[in-house]
């Protein structure tokens, strides 16, 4: 695989706060890749580093191996930074126009890309007009404009209502597919879960975690139980073998168990003692739980 | 060049209060132009008379005069094209389009070019109107015609140009510098009209300063630089000496606050994040 983009070192100091703090990162070719943090963690001024809006205390970032000239490579990354940033006094189509003059590209799709953000009704609707989701959509327009092989994306989905944030996402996942580069800078953990491929996590300009979602995602030895008698089953389950603690919550009853035993294991026993199970789920391991276990360490 | 106009024709085009501006300047312009014979007619129907001689044979657009008198005249509104650059620089740094543009991949060279695409473009179309009033009020009242008399002095239009040029990049130095667009309109009109030129004339004129260094260092500011391009032509008419020609020391000054100007525009937008 090819680097898209390695950070080496970068730091930028705003008086006395370390917005970014000696980062690393490297990103490549089709990976889509998740910065995530809690507010204030220096995911946009990372973003506005390697865009070059900032200038970098120390450090140094290329992109595509640094091959090419700054402008040049920034001409083939379609960014999306925090809020749409147009011209009120014109239109979609005017605004895409000055996006078109400066990558280069052409204004001969500027009709399929409106068409693909549901903007094609309204294009001649001057900016100012429109309403917040309109507005975050036309930003998708531009940045997909010159058909970018790499995406920047500073939370996508702020300020959509949730069938603009479920539009988003599967367009996040249909660029991916297409083998892009996308890197996202989000908060929202439950959408860098479903549409990451690696991520980090940056704390106070530190990263503390990086690696593949794979990785830290998959089941754990936990399952959730329920049927219609679940003391019965409480006491039944003394007998397996398998078992390593469990307690009941909110009707259902959660068993841990031992590293080489699985939910079919429980369903194998409960079928033979004559329990009807309604419930079995494997426990998966979320983002936020890792996320949150992350931040507690380093805190 | 023509890329970076490009870039700004697409962002001014459709831009109401642009065109708004350009054509009151412009009318502004060919006013100015033009009301001297209105005026001299005016003081004649109030009795003015100088020394006996009827006001309205004063030759003030005869060939090659009318260039150096008009250019003086018009000089005085190029605040209202200061206006439009503090406008249009202002709209983008309070759109955060500047950042925008530059993520998507302009260098913040090309956006100087671009902001100086347009100062030219001003410059220029307010030079050649000035130039083709001229034209068409010489044709009427000048008492001299041929092209040795139209084309004399034509070095006053350069002036005038260089004038509107040097001031228009001072504006766009302050619009960067302080992104109220108001508070930068005000300031601009003020210190130009002003600030400056009342502090000037205290430092050559009061008794305290007078004999000191001070009166050789007023043709150094900046506004007094520019004035200095085109010397008050009227004193002719009353029979004084008067400074006929673009001084090269005044042109030497603004090419010097020219360089500063554009040196700190760039030096802001290199060394600033932008926001």
């Amino acid at each position: 695989m090819t680097k898209v983009l390695s950070i080496q070192n970068l730091t930028k100091r705003f008086g006395k706060l370390v917005a970014v703090n000696q980062l690393n990162l490297t990103v490549e070719t089709g990976q889509v890749y998740g910065i995530l943090g809690p507010n204030g963690s220096g995911k946009t001024t990372t973003l506005g580093l390697i865009l070059h809006v900032i200038a970098p205390t120390a450090g140094i970032f290329e992109w595509f191996g640094g091959n090419e000239a700054a402008v040049d490579a920034r001409k083939k990354i379609g960014s999306i930074l925090e809020t749409p940033s147009f011209y009120p006094y014109l239109t979609a189509v005017q605004n895409l126009r000055v996006v078109a003059h400066i990558k280069k590209c052409g204004t001969g799709n500027i009709d399929s890309i409106l068409k693909q953000v549901s903007l094609f009704d309204r294009k001649d609707d001057k900016f100012r007009n429109y309403s917040l989701g309109m507005k975050q959509r036309l930003s998708i327009a531009a940045a997909l404009l010159s058909d970018p092989p790499v995406l920047i994306l500073d939370e996508p989905t702020n300020g959509l209502d949730p069938e603009g944030i479920a539009e988003v996402r599967s367009l996040i996942k249909d660029i991916a597919n297409q083998g892009k580069t996308i890197i996202i800078a989000s908060h929202l953990l439950d959408e860098v879960q479903k549409v990451c491929t690696d991520f980090c996590v940056l704390k106070n300009g530190n990263k503390l975690h990086e690696g593949p979602v794979q990785d830290i995602l998959g089941e754990t030895n936990k399952v959730e139980l329920s049927c219609n008698n679940l003391d019965q089953l409480d006491r039944k389950l003394d007998e397996f073998k398998g078992i390593k603690a469990k307690y009941q919550q909110n009707g259902s009853l959660f068993a841990e168990l031992e590293s080489n035993f699985s939910a079919t294991d429980v369903n194998a026993f409960c079928h033979e003692k004559g329990i009807t199970l309604h419930k079995l789920i494997p426990q998966t391991r979320s983002l936020e739980q890792e996320f949150l276990k992350i931040l507690k360490e380093n805190d | 060049m023509i890329r970076a106009f490009k870039l700004e024709w697409l962002k001014l085009r459709h831009y109401k209060v642009f065109w708004i501006l350009l054509g009151m300047y412009i009318l502004a312009l060919l006013i100015i132009c033009s009301f001297g014979v209105f005026f001299l007619e005016w003081l004649k129907s109030k009795g003015a008379d100088f020394d006996g001689l009827d006001p309205t044979i004063i030759p003030i657009y005869d060939f090659p005069d009318i260039w150096q008198n008009t250019t003086y005249l018009g000089s005085f509104l190029k605040m209202l094209l200061a206006f439009i650059v503090i406008i249009s620089v202002n709209n983008d740094v309070t759109y955060h389009t500047l950042r925008q543009n530059v993520i998507d991949g302009i260098s913040k060279r090309e956006y100087v070019l671009s902001k100086i695409s347009l100062i030219f473009f001003l410059a220029l179309v307010s030079t050649t109107t000035l130039f083709v009033a001229g034209l068409v009020n010489g044709s009427i009242y000048s008492d001299v015609w041929g092209r040795s008399y139209i084309f004399d002095e034509l070095e006053f239009l350069g002036a005038y140009f260089f004038d509107i040029f040097v001031f228009c990049c001072l504006a766009f130095l302050l619009a960067l510098l302080i992104r109220k667009a108001g508070f930068v309109i005000v300031l601009l009109f003020l210190y130009s009209i002003m600030f400056e030129p009342i502090l000037t004339v205290i430092l050559e004129h009061a008794p305290y300063f007078e004999n000191g260094i001070w009166p050789r260092l007023t043709p150094f500011f900046p506004i007094h630089a520019l004035n200095d391009l085109i010397p008050i032509p009227f004193g002719r008419y009353i029979f004084q000496e008067i400074t006929d020609y673009v001084p090269l020391k005044a042109i030497l000054i603004s090419s010097g606050w020219l360089l500063i100007y554009l040196a700190g525009v760039y030096g802001l937008l290199t060394r600033r994040d932008l926001k």
